[in-house]
């Protein structure tokens, strides 16, 4: 099988369909007047192919909000580990949230792993596809390397003017491809207009704050008592958008529900935030961060600082998800730009 | 174990709340497997005064009122604010917003010598109240929730996180990027996002979380361009009970 097949777009509306029987198939749709969501589609006409970035990142495929980890009955002293999933194939993922989904793996396959993620990980499908220009102003994507493909799926797609290049990444993309009559071997022709457009985008992704990859740890480290946090602390509403939308925010928050029966029930994990007083709360009220400004700090920590010692990798992918969700205006490229400021002057 | 037994009782309110209990359809009847059901006047002409929990929908709103919650308190040995009116004065608290007499020649014109009113309250400005359920309507999972913790004797915490937050996971769009003032953001979540789900704004009648930062709210209305009015017109509705004192 060839590495880089072609899909005519002729042939794009028969490629969804046949995609959309074989299982559920969920790609972005419109969602009102600037959003958009991934959702179930079962024709191409439901998909938008050109869209920023989702409200939220693929990540609900792979941590769904509400998940029963296990189920239990008292008078039979049963207690299971359980897991819901269904074969997925999700469509059109933006090379920001492939990087997303990359973090999430690294996380969740170290140990302890998770098994209800690395499980329902294994039935899903990922069709990646290329943003040929900056979806709006809030991305950073070339800051943070993501402009271009780099793993992390099974098929992707870039649209050239009449056609698809797909590259064909793991052994269930090429079974896929096996399935679809109309996908042809990319030819050398197709392979330079690919090579044409990526540089093309080297004109149009250039790194979007004025500082290196490399030197965002070391600015971060040395950031933790910069002012810019009680800046963001004072106009942050606490509403938890930022890490709800956030690509590789996955902490969570875990109980029990009992069945009516008051026999019966389930232990569930939901998504959690860092934003929100309770999440820091402990017993007897004792909380870890009461004030905004610490919370705020904590989670650009973890995208640049402490995600970078633990697994030498930032967790931001510059999708500009919380940028994009803010009410009040807090913004991840400003937050970068004041702190190279104020940094570099405490010197 | 004794089933326990539930009474329910409805001071200034519309009795929706209730409605919302006889509306449960299936789930009704795993309620009632759980619980007696000793008095509910929206479903039965019953009445007795021997309760283990109190469902109380409504605010006080007049001296009589007082009395008959104390009397409540006193027979029931758990106490449910039930709905917005009764955990935190809900649209009754609006007449809080005019002087007292005023407001009653307003509503009674010449007969208003024979009512007695107060300022509106709600339940826990008068007597101790165990469990909370919010809410205009309270929204059934929710009530479910609480009603379990009771049974059991365990402690139920409303989660101190705004509607924004479970909004954002239903993937609505914002109404604020519409232009739209909505109260999402310093309302108390737990609803689902129900009404934002529906199309409609929030507004604001499960109360307001502990800490809304005033300024930052101020700043968000700049910037979409929203008077200020708008919001504390909305908030007004149900939240003026609350506004001037603190819970006891």
């Amino acid at each position: 099988m060839e590495q880089y097949v072609v899909l005519n777009k002729n042939d794009f509306d028969d490629f969804i369909d046949i995609l959309a029987k074989l299982q559920k198939l969920v790609a972005p749709v419109k969602r009102g007047e600037k959003n958009y969501a991934f959702d179930e589609v079962t024709s191409s006409s439901e998909i938008a192919l050109k869209y920023i970035p989702t409200i939220l990142p693929p990540k609900k495929y792979f941590l769904p909000q509400n998940e029963t980890l296990v189920e239990y009955n008292k008078k039979q002293n049963k207690r299971e580990g359980t897991l819901y999933s269904e074969p997925l194939t999700i469509f059109g993922v933006h090379t920001c949230d492939l990087a997303g989904i990359q973090c999430l793996n690294i996380v969740f396959s170290d140990r302890p792993m998770d098994a209800n993620y690395n499980l329902r990980k294994k039935k899903i499908l990922v069709i990646g596809l290329e943003c040929n220009e900056y979806c709006d102003e809030y991305a950073s994507c070339a800051l943070m390397h993501n402009q271009y493909p780099n793993g992390g799926y099974d098929l992707f797609f870039t649209e050239l003017e009449n056609k698809f290049i797909i590259h064909v990444n793991t052994l269930s993309g090429e079974e896929l491809i096996k399935k679809m009559g109309m996908i042809k071997p990319a030819s050398e022709e197709d392979m330079k207009g690919l090579e044409q457009l990526r540089i093309k985008k080297r004109k149009i992704f250039k790194p979007e704050i004025d500082i290196s990859y490399s030197n965002l740890h070391p600015l971060f480290e040395k950031s933790f008592n910069n002012d810019v946090w009680n800046d963001i602390g004072n106009r942050c509403l606490s509403c938890t958008n930022c890490t709800n939308v956030c690509p590789t925010c996955y902490c969570y928050d875990m109980g029990y529900d009992t069945d009516l029966d008051m026999n019966s029930g389930s232990l569930i994990r939901k998504w959690d935030s860092c934003q929100s007083r309770p999440f820091a709360t402990v017993a007897g009220g004792e909380s870890f961060r009461p004030e905004r400004a610490a919370r705020q700090r904590h989670r650009y920590m973890r995208k640049f600082n402490y995600a970078f010692d633990k697994y030498n990798r930032y967790f931001c992918t510059g999708c500009g998800r919380c940028s994009r969700t803010c009410m009040a205006k807090i913004n991840l490229k400003e937050t970068i730009n004041t702190l190279i400021k104020t940094v570099k002057a405490e010197k | 174990m004794r089933k326990k037994r539930i009474a329910f009782f409805d001071f200034t309110s519309c009795e929706g709340c209730q409605l919302q209990v006889a509306n449960l359809g299936e789930v009704l009847l795993d309620v009632l497997d759980i619980v007696d059901v000793v008095m509910f006047r929206e479903v039965m002409s019953e009445k007795t005064e021997d309760y283990d929990i109190a469902v109380v929908e409504g605010s006080i709103t007049t001296p009589h009122d007082v009395e008959r919650i104390k009397e409540i308190r006193k027979k029931a040995k758990v106490l449910i604010a039930f709905g917005s009116c009764a955990a935190i004065g809900g649209i009754n608290g609006m007449k809080n917003n005019f002087d007292l007499d005023e407001i009653k020649k307003y509503v009674y014109g010449k007969n208003a010598g024979y009512f007695e009113t107060i300022k509106t309250s709600a339940l826990d400005q008068v007597v101790k109240v165990d469990y909370y359920v919010y809410g205009c309507p309270i929204y059934p999972p929710d009530f479910l929730k609480v009603l379990k913790h009771a049974i059991q004797d365990i402690p139920y915490t409303t989660k101190d996180v705004a509607v924004c937050a479970e909004c954002k996971l239903n993937e609505n769009e914002c109404m604020y990027d519409k232009g739209i003032a909505c109260l999402g953001p310093v309302t108390k979540g737990g609803c689902n996002s129900w009404c934002i789900n529906s199309g409609n704004i929030c507004y604001g009648c499960r109360g307001m979380v502990k800490e809304p930062v005033k300024n930052g709210c101020m700043e968000v209305l700049n910037k979409y361009n929203i008077p200020v009015e708008w919001i504390t017109s909305k908030f007004n509705m149900y939240n003026k009970t609350l506004e001037s004192e603190d819970k006891k």
